[in-house]
């Protein structure tokens, strides 16, 4: 073949010479403007992403306006409001000096919280506090998808204008993660419309089930806590109050519980969703050591301090998933799961306490479409 | 470029068989250079020369492997453009007193642990106990 090839250019008929000329002519186009072509060719990549993204943005903007109209009965049109809270940001305190940076930025998390739950209730004045707080997270989609849709299009619209290929690659290689994200976050969209149960819901069904219709209480914003007696140790299980989509104040809760027990609480026992690695299978329980949460870090922290404070040891228990399942509406291997991680939990409390302990439970995570 | 998705006017998005405009005039002049390379390879075959005859042979093939891959390549683009899905859930409801369990579909209003509605086989009530997405067959983890 590669001689074949070789005798290409040395065709005498007179298509040969027009094929040859043509050939010389695409290869020195292409030594030329090779980097060019390979920009030309990702920016159509990303073209065709942020149409996508777009869709989704818009759509989920679309569904909020529908579910405020349906379930909130404003008087007047939300869409500007809608707009307006899509655009709402959050400035991260200066962490240059760290000392007391999580207590800044568990103040700055605690109004942006304020500001919402407000901006709900003059949208949705007929809803209930459940349909507010799945409202308010429908919002928090929405406002995530606009800003990716934002970022994508910033590169895209760089890499265009000064057509450099750095530029360009540099969304184009995170493209397929964003892609994920996006997809996630628009699949949370429908589980908040309808109070549905997300991927991160599992650590509230395993407290809820392990409550099994205990009396509860609010322990903290947002957090309900109940007792229950298993093997004679006296396990307290806290979770966040529900159906409403709430991640409530975990970290609050926790210091609450471990003041009014005056520390004498045996172990901790966290409960949530983690991130699973390729490979590893969806609804995988594992156990471990420290405090099993995600977010900005602000509860995580707290928890932390209250168990190093009162000297308590903590465990954990995850439930592997991929990011795909965090916020899109619960998947049966994960439903199966919550038997496991509670049967887990139990053991977990066989294993490191003995009769007369107090052990405190508690179920992380967004506890839409599950009550206590 | 030309699609400005990004200054809010997009245009209808590319589906299997549109090909927008400029891709679809690249198409037809490779296809006639693959066509006439093609008749006038198997001339040459006639004639029997075999090398001249694969070489005009090749470029006919490459074209519409060419043309092939550009259809083949569109088909996925109009697959991800496509907006949110939703998914089916399903509302697992068990009577606490005799286990009779129900399995029907989410309807707005459900949370795991409400006490939903009578049990048909005795008088106590059912209580929801899972919300999920029917599993996919087809998918693995």
């Amino acid at each position: 073949m590669f001689h074949l090839l070789g005798q290409f250019p040395q065709q005498d008929s007179e298509l040969g010479a027009i094929l040859q000329a043509l050939f010389s002519l695409a290869f020195f186009a292409y030594l030329m403007y090779a980097q060019r072509i390979q920009g030309m060719t990702m920016l159509r990549q990303i073209e065709v992403s942020l149409r996508k993204v777009k869709n989704f943005r818009d759509e989920g903007k679309k569904i909020a306006i529908k579910a405020i109209k349906e379930v909130g009965k404003p008087e007047k049109d939300p869409t500007p409001q809608v707009e307006r809270f899509m655009e709402h940001f959050m400035i991260p305190p200066i962490n240059m000096d760290p000392a007391g940076v999580v207590q800044k930025l568990g103040k700055i998390i605690n109004v942006r919280e304020l500001t919402f739950e407000r901006e709900v209730e003059k949208m949705a004045p007929m809803a209930t506090k459940a349909q507010q707080n799945n409202l308010e997270n429908l919002l928090e989609a929405g406002l995530a998808l606009n800003m990716m849709y934002k970022i994508v299009r910033h590169y895209y619209l760089m890499g265009k204008k000064t057509m450099n290929i750095y530029v360009i690659m540099q969304i184009h290689m995170i493209l397929p993660q964003i892609i994920q994200q996006i997809e996630a976050y628009s699949a949370a969209l429908q589980a908040f419309r309808d109070g549905i149960p997300i991927g991160d819901t599992v650590g509230p069904i395993v407290a809820a089930k392990l409550l099994n219709g205990a009396e509860v209480r609010e322990i903290a914003k947002e957090m309900a806590a109940g007792e229950i007696e298993y093997e004679g140790r006296r396990v307290i299980i806290t979770k966040a109050w529900g159906p409403g989509g709430s991640v409530g104040k975990p970290g609050d809760a926790i210091q609450n519980l471990l003041d009014e027990e005056n520390g004498k609480v045996s172990m901790l026992i966290t409960v949530d969703a983690a991130g699973k690695l390729e490979g590893e299978g969806v609804g995988e329980i594992a156990e471990g050591v420290g405090a099993a949460i995600g977010g900005p870090g602000v509860e995580k922290y707290k928890i932390e301090k209250a168990a190093t404070d009162y000297e308590v040891p903590m465990y954990a228990v995850a439930i592997k998933q991929g990011m795909e399942h965090v916020v899109a509406p619960l998947v049966e291997e994960l439903m199966d799961a919550t038997d496991e991680a509670v049967s887990s939990v139990k053991g977990l409390i066989l294993d490191y306490s003995v009769e007369g302990d107090t052990v405190i439970v508690a179920g992380i995570g967004n506890t839409v479409g599950v009550a206590q | 470029m030309r699609i400005n998705a990004a200054e809010g006017n997009a245009r209808p998005l590319a589906d299997g068989g549109n090909q927008n405009l400029v891709s679809l005039v690249l198409m037809v002049v490779v296809g006639a250079i693959a066509l006439v390379s093609l008749y006038m390879g198997f001339q040459e075959y006639g004639e029997n020369n075999m090398e001249t005859a694969f070489m005009y042979i090749l470029i006919g093939v490459s074209g519409f492997a060419a043309i092939g891959f550009n259809f083949f390549r569109a088909k996925p683009i109009a697959k991800q453009t496509s907006g949110p899905k939703s998914v089916e859930v399903v509302t697992t409801l068990e009577c606490p007193q005799c286990n009779l369990k129900r399995v029907r579909a989410h309807q707005v209003g459900d949370y795991i642990f409400k006490s939903d509605e009578p049990c048909t086989r005795c008088d106590g009530s059912m209580v929801i106990t899972r919300i999920n997405t029917r599993k996919d067959p087809k998918k693995k983890n």
